[in-house]
């Protein structure tokens, strides 16, 4: 998946108004909450197969961060 | 021979909560993003001086139109909100229902898994010969354990009691009931306070976690992310496991109805699961997530709502323990 389509989806998929890049601390933002990271657990398993435990939620910063656990060979 | 399950009633308390009320609390927070995702518009909660059992009698008495309480043997009584440490609920659910003397009564302490637990226990002892006429009640006030800033929650939970009538048939209408189990979870979705390990505490510290939710040692907590986890990664595997003991495909199922936990989480279970939409209940607007109540109101519901003969449904609680259960049951008529 390319990398900006990634970003689109998961930021319509959360339905933040904040436009998400790389860089954007995700768990910074206002509009993050617990609700936020059930909709981010959802939205990588049905896009990539990949099950995000509550370890790895806790860990991810930034959007960056979220990629390369999900695998940068994902992405193009 | 075997078991039916021939009626349920439930009722909620007469308090109803919007998420418009909720909003005036918490003026900061979008509800609508709320009531699209988890599916909740408003919940219900009871006052202060009103009780489960309140709720509990209230439902049965429903129930008691319909059908001869003088034939209930055994009370099954499921609750995290019981009237005292000591004694039983359902003793005193006995006598306020003025049932015979020659019962047997008991209370169990589960939470989301416990309409099942409760189908399953009360068709072994109907099948053992030690009951012919089950009185299932799950009944719960999870309102009284919320802290007044704890948005999430309030946001979530409800209260309700539900009375269901598992009976002797003939026939069998109940298959196979099996359990899970996992203590290590115990501490994700607590009240920590105010039972034999720790004291309630006057000078509890108010805690903060999520996005600005608060709660005290003395109050429900809940660590979302993780109960949201524990349920995808045991349910959807576990409920091929109630298929694979009775036999049954998915194809073969006429509808499965999972607890009502959050609309997200369920549509979530279903498409691991592929189940059709037409087949995979998910209804909580009205009333949100009751706990051991969601179950047996959504049967009902689901009963009312459509028409329907021998309908195979397959049901599976799952929540606070970490406890989850589940079977299938038939029903053929409205219940």
């Amino acid at each position: 998946m390319k990398k900006s389509v990634f970003l689109s989806k998961l930021q319509e998929e959360l339905e933040f108004e904040t436009e998400l890049t790389e860089t954007t601390s995700i768990k910074d933002l206002e509009e993050w909450d617990s609700m936020g990271a059930m909709v981010l657990i959802g939205f990588v398993s049905d896009e990539f197969g990949i099950m995000l435990n509550a370890e790895d939620i806790k860990s991810i910063t930034t959007i960056n961060s979220l990629i390369e656990r999900i695998g940068l060979d994902k992405f193009i | 021979m075997g078991a039916i399950l021939k009626a349920i009633e439930y009722v909620y308390p007469k308090q109803k909560i919007t998420n418009s009320d909720l909003s005036v609390q918490f003026p900061d927070y979008d509800f609508s993003k709320f009531e699209e995702k988890v599916g909740i518009k408003n919940r219900y909660w009871v006052q202060d001086g009103e009780t489960a059992l309140d709720l509990a009698i209230e439902a049965c008495e429903k129930l008691f139109n319909k059908i001869d309480k003088s034939s209930i043997d055994f009370i099954l009584y499921c609750t995290q909100s019981p009237e005292y440490f000591l004694p039983t609920t359902a003793c005193i659910l006995q006598n306020k229902l003025e049932l015979k003397k020659n019962v047997g009564a008991l209370d169990f302490n589960l939470g989301c898994s416990g309409f099942a637990y409760g189908v399953g226990l009360a068709k072994a002892l109907i099948k053992s010969g030690q009951a012919k006429n089950v009185l299932l009640v799950t009944a719960e006030t999870y309102s009284k354990y919320l802290h007044p800033n704890d948005r999430s929650n309030r946001a979530i939970f409800g209260d309700a009691a539900a009375a269901t009538l598992i009976s002797f048939s003939e026939e069998e209408q109940i298959g196979d009931f099996i359990f899970g189990t996992d203590g290590s979870g115990y501490d994700k979705l607590i009240v920590k306070n105010g039972c034999s390990r720790f004291p309630f505490d006057a000078n509890a510290n108010e805690i903060i976690y999520g996005t600005n939710n608060v709660f005290t040692d003395n109050h429900l907590y809940m660590n979302g992310p993780e109960v949201f986890n524990f349920t995808n990664e045991v349910i959807p595997d576990f409920t091929k496991e109630v298929l694979a003991k009775n036999n049954i495909s998915i194809e073969n199922v006429d509808q499965f109805v999972f607890h009502q936990a959050n609309a997200f989480m369920l549509h979530f279970m279903r498409k691991r699961l592929k189940v059709d939409k037409e087949k995979f209940y998910i209804d909580l607007e009205d009333g949100g997530n009751t706990v051991s109540c969601t179950i047996p109101i959504a049967l009902k519901n689901y009963s009312q709502k459509h028409v329907f003969e021998n309908q195979k449904v397959v049901i599976v609680g799952f929540g606070v323990g970490l406890s989850w259960s589940g079977g299938l049951i038939e029903i053929n008529n409205k219940l």
